[in-house]
């Protein structure tokens, strides 16, 4: 290949990935700038940089939102609904990937079946009587079961990484002795680090996302409301319209935990063998 | 139930047990022990408080955000000076209040003091969420809110569930200044005219974006509710299709306003892309001068005052109805209900004691005056000063705002009106058929609501909506 | 014997966890919803049980059908768009390139940004009177006059851009995680029989990620029928009902909101039709997985 070819088809690469970064990050850029304005100026449209900066709605934020409160309760709900997500599905995925047993397929078609409804809002009601059984329905531990029992999808995800993991690894463990418990801890975890990290992130923001949920096992309960109940209460102030400007301001706060366990998450994506290939 | 709770703490053992298989390095997996947990039993309604003193405390649920702050005041105040040795917790939820409502019942959880309103007092009542108050009212009270009680407002076979407090007035809300660059005296009082004046400001006005008239066309039946309501309303025809003469849906009276708005559409004086516009853009738009004229609700004074704020000549005045003939009244609209108490509660008589505080003169006087809402209690209306925010004085109470009967409610199968009429709006048809085909679907769902006992169609042959005027006002 | 049970024990007692809280907190409550589906039930009163009288109205009603074609015009534009884009993305951003981590992180930002705001920043974007793509287009003469891209016309369209740019960050991590899979020297022994970028990413990538694309593409059709939060708050289905789609449909008929007039949930058809909905999605997404088996087999 000769070296103009190359520089041709270096610039074209840099050029997608130009227009697909602005693509992507234009709104967001929008939303962060949209912070600062006011809300009327917000709503109006039509402008890109804030006329004034309006540094105060963050700190209007949060305080409406009881940010210092609702985060940890938030962070508590996302954390372990996440860890639990992951033990669970990951088990599941195992040994349905690994192994032959009566009820397999419709194990499968189980876990299938819940993933296509929608509505949340549908199933809250049995959930939350349920929870009221069993004494959690004024404990963020409801909220967190219910947020693990949705695993279907990161179940099927994870399935498709079983899969790629070859079952020479499994082998050659039982070969020596491990315990099937062992192999999957020691062995297959540690090769899933790219699925469990994806899946992981996703879960993570699925439940610091997450509004009924907390909303209605917080009820009678405010010090354990979460952040996204707090948020959405942004919207409404005194007064008829949005408070869209505060909602931004609140948006933007509140991004900041979910990158955080991106760049984590990322690190159990990067290649190893990074720059061993140069080009 | 009881089987599926066993199942459920299984999972947690079970996972436990499995998770302990693997040794001991996953404890700091484990979600931390500190993490935060109930602390169910002091705030459980049911829970009886054992601890110093009998204080009684009352769950009071609202969805009500605008005077959030005002009331969590005037509660704290009430927690302070009462003499019964309550306390009350006010929760505002804003998006799902419904739900959690109906969560809360289900499960007796629900809070003793709740907010119906205009779409949820029917529900809430048939689902016997709320007490009725008339064994608690006394004479004095019957008469000081008797004007605002309706049937199926806040009144069911004859037992009061809730009492007013604020409503709503409609009215056209104009630009002055547009108005006056396009040499138009006065806000148009027919429809001819409003179609005209948009006309008019558009022309004069394109070259800076403005345009003559908008709606939230978003949502299309909340922009009809808003505007060709009370349009309606005010030539005497009813706002939501129920001819109350006859029992029967007839759409045929909306005929001419969904033409003018169609005219005004075609003329290119509406902004360009009220299809998709909300009711906020389409505020700060007028607050930036950029349209001439809007149908809305008694809100908006606040709005301009604390949210929008606006340097525009702005003022609100009577809708126009269809050919100038006032025949009617405009709706008062949502006024029937603020508080309740809840069926389940079993503090009926404390929260009573709560809402005679709430309802109190002084309390209702206070919050019209510093502009939550316009008082819906005649009395207190006549005696309190007008609010105090710049733009109110066009929406105070007339001898043409009125209580309209509320029409039946039915669920209709396929397109409502309001997104049926938007449709020819955009895209044109027949609006007779149109017409034809509402009248059809809404009295066969009347028919059948009728049939199953869900509905009533009351039918009043002598029924003048010219007699609604006045009967908001004290004499 | 023994063996035998000892492996029974792992098998369903790994699968225990995740079977329990499924039936129990998954399945369970799907079938306390779905026993509606034969009632005329409005959340008072009684319950009317009326057999298939439901399924009959579902039929004829034509409000839904237009839904399912606007779900698949939906789904298909969304799914065509963002599989293709983001596997490319993965695959460049996957190794070598100098500022990937930067970049990814960039791509990523989308998908943290909650809906009601992006609604927001969208309608600023695209609304027709004085958005800043119609002043962009208009002010480089690339167009002569506004279009209306929230109007009947472009308002499909419109969602789709969305949906596509909420997307591919996700679409993109799930590939990046699923390269990691394939062994480096893979692509190190086709460099020195001096294949080219592009024949690696058809001998190598596509196939090596067979598995993991077979699970992402399935995720992709069920997540994007079942899809409705980004339209609910950008055109709320609008308007005339050109962005309506099958959940947003249910959704309405569960949780109506009205103004003025009382506010009736249609709880027994709102069931019916969420079980039509489910079952469609459930048979698009059950036909690709076999389809895609037997593809698999071919390789």
């Amino acid at each position: 290949m000769n070296g103009m070819g190359k520089w041709v088809s270096r610039g074209i690469l840099w050029l997608f990935l130009l227009i697909i970064a602005l693509f992507t990050v234009f709104p967001v850029l929008m939303t962060i700038l949209g912070s600062f304005k006011s809300n009327l100026e917000l709503a109006s449209g039509a402008t890109i940089w804030p006329k004034e900066w309006h540094f105060s709605n963050y700190a209007e934020a949060w305080k409406q939102a009881n940010f210092s409160t609702y985060t940890w309760n938030s962070l508590f709900v996302s954390v372990a609904s996440t860890v639990g997500t992951l033990i669970v599905a990951s088990m599941a995925g195992y040994v349905v990937d690994r192994r032959n047993f009566i009820g397999k397929r419709f194990f499968v078609v189980m876990q299938a079946s819940t993933m296509f409804i929608s509505i949340g809002a549908v199933v809250l009601r049995p959930q939350f009587e349920l929870m009221v059984d069993i004494r959690l329905n004024q404990s963020l531990w409801g909220v967190v079961f219910i947020l693990i029992s949705a695993h279907a999808t990161t179940f099927f995800i994870l399935m498709g990484f079983f899969k790629a993991i070859p079952r020479d690894v499994d082998e050659a463990a039982m070969i020596d002795g491990c315990s099937f418990m062992g192999i999957y801890w020691r062995m297959i975890l540690p090769l899933l680090k790219p699925g469990l990290g994806v899946t992981a992130l996703f879960a993570f923001r699925n439940a610091w996302n997450e509004y009924i949920l907390p909303l209605v096992f917080t009820m009678n309960t405010p010090k354990l409301q979460t952040l996204t109940v707090g948020l959405t209460n942004l919207r409404y102030g005194s007064g008829a319209a949005m408070q869209t400007h505060l909602m931004m301001a609140g948006a933007c706060l509140s991004m900041l935990p979910i990158l955080v366990v991106y760049f984590f998450a990322n690190r159990s994506f990067m290649q190893v063998t990074a720059g061993s290939v140069k080009g | 139930m009881k089987k599926l709770s066993a199942a459920l703490s299984a999972v947690t053992l079970s996972a436990l047990l499995l998770s302990a298989c693997s040794g001991n390095n996953n404890g700091a997996n484990e979600p931390s022990a500190a993490a935060p947990n109930a602390q169910s039993s002091d705030k459980a309604p049911e829970s009886a408080p054992a601890d110093k003193g009998p204080k009684t405390k009352l769950v009071f649920w609202t969805f009500d955000r605008h005077d959030n702050e005002y009331i969590k005041e005037r509660v704290d105040n009430y927690n302070k000076t009462n003499q019964d040795n309550i306390e009350v917790e006010v929760t505002a939820m804003t998006e799902n209040y419904v739900q959690s409502v109906d969560i809360a019942f289900a499960s007796k959880q629900a809070p003793d003091i709740l907010r119906p309103n205009q779409d949820t007092t029917i529900p809430f009542v048939k689902k016997g969420y709320l007490e009725p108050l008339d064994g608690y009212l006394t004479e004095e009270m019957k008469t000081k809110f008797g004007p605002t009680i309706q049937d199926q407002a806040n009144q069911f076979d004859g037992k009061i569930y809730t009492l007013p407090n604020f409503g709503y007035t409609l009215r056209l809300v104009y630009n002055k200044d547009l108005f006056a660059k396009a040499g138009i005296a006065n806000p148009p009082t027919t429809l001819a005219e409003m179609v005209d004046a948009a006309k008019k400001i558009t022309e004069a006005g394109k070259a800076d974006g403005q345009y003559g008239f908008a709606l939230n066309f978003k949502a299309p039946k909340s922009a009809l509710d808003r505007s060709a309501r009370e349009i309606l309303q005010l030539s005497g025809i009813d706002g939501f299709g129920y001819d109350i003469r006859t029992g029967k849906f007839d759409f045929s009276g909306f005929k001419p306003v969904i033409d003018a708005f169609k005219q005004m559409r075609d003329d290119g004086s509406m902004l360009p892309g009220v299809e998709s516009l909300d009711i906020d853009p389409l505020r700060a738009q007028f607050a930036q001068g950029k349209i001439g004229m809007y149908l809305s609700y008694s809100a908006e004074p606040g709005v301009y005052q604390n949210q929008f704020p606006t340097e525009i000549n702005w003022g609100a005045a009577q809708a126009p109805s269809i050919d100038g003939n006032i025949k009617g009244a405009a709706g008062f609209a949502n006024s029937g209900q603020w508080l309740a108490i809840s069926s389940q509660s079993e503090k009926k008589d404390a929260a009573w004691k709560f809402l005679t505080y709430m309802y109190s003169d002084e309390l209702l006087k206070d919050y019209h005056e510093k502009g939550y809402g316009l008082s819906a209690v005649p009395s207190i209306a006549a005696q309190a000063n007008t609010p105090a925010i710049n733009g109110v004085e066009g929406f105070l109470l007339t001898q043409y705002d009125a209580l309209w009967p509320l029409p039946p409610t039915v669920t209709v199968q396929g397109l409502n009106y309001g997104d049926a009429f938007f449709k020819y709006v955009l895209s044109g048809g027949s609006l007779d058929d149109i017409v034809a085909d509402l009248n059809k679907r809404y009295n066969e769902a009347l028919d059948k609501a009728v049939a199953a006992g869900e509905t009533k169609a009351v039918v009043d042959p002598g029924f003048d909506p010219a007699k609604l005027q006045g009967t908001m006002l004290t004499k | 014997m023994r063996m035998k049970w000892r492996v029974h024990v792992e098998n369903y007692g790994f699968l225990l966890p995740s079977f329990l809280l499924t039936a129990v907190l998954g399945i369970y409550p799907i079938f306390w919803a779905m026993r509606y589906m034969f009632y005329d039930y409005k959340g008072y009163g009684d319950m009317i049980y009326i057999g298939f009288d439901n399924f009959t109205r579902l039929w004829g009603d034509e409000l839904f059908w237009e839904a399912v074609r606007n779900t698949i015009v939906y789904a298909g534009g969304k799914i065509a768009i963002t599989i293709p884009l983001s596997l490319i993305i993965a695959v460049i951003l996957d190794r070598g390139l100098k500022g990937r981590n930067f970049l990814r992180a960039l791509y990523f930002m989308p998908t943290v940004i909650s809906t009601a705001v992006i609604a927001v920043v969208f309608f600023i974007i695209f609304n027709s009177y004085n958005g800043l793509l119609n002043q962009f287009l208009l002010k480089n003469r690339l167009i002569s006059g506004a279009i209306d891209w929230l109007g009947p016309d472009y308002a499909m369209l419109t969602v789709i851009i969305l949906a596509v740019w909420g997307a591919i960050g996700n679409y993109m991590l799930l590939f990046l995680a699923g390269l990691q899979s394939i062994p480096g020297d893979l692509y190190e022994s086709a460099e020195i029989d001096g294949a080219s970028a592009i024949q690696k990413f058809w001998k190598i990538t596509v196939p090596m990620l067979g598995p993991v694309m077979q699970m992402i593409i399935m995720l992709a059709i069920t997540v994007s029928l079942k899809g409705y939060e980004s339209i609910m708050v950008l055109t709320e289905g609008g308007p005339v009902g050109k962005t309506e789609v099958m959940y947003l449909y249910v959704y309405k008929l569960l949780f109506p909101v009205s103004t003025g007039s009382a506010m009736i949930q249609e709880i027994g058809y709102g069931s019916a039709v969420g079980f039509a909905t489910a079952i469609i999605v459930g048979v698009i997404t059950g036909f690709y997985f076999m389809l895609s088996r037997r593809l698999n087999k071919i390789y």
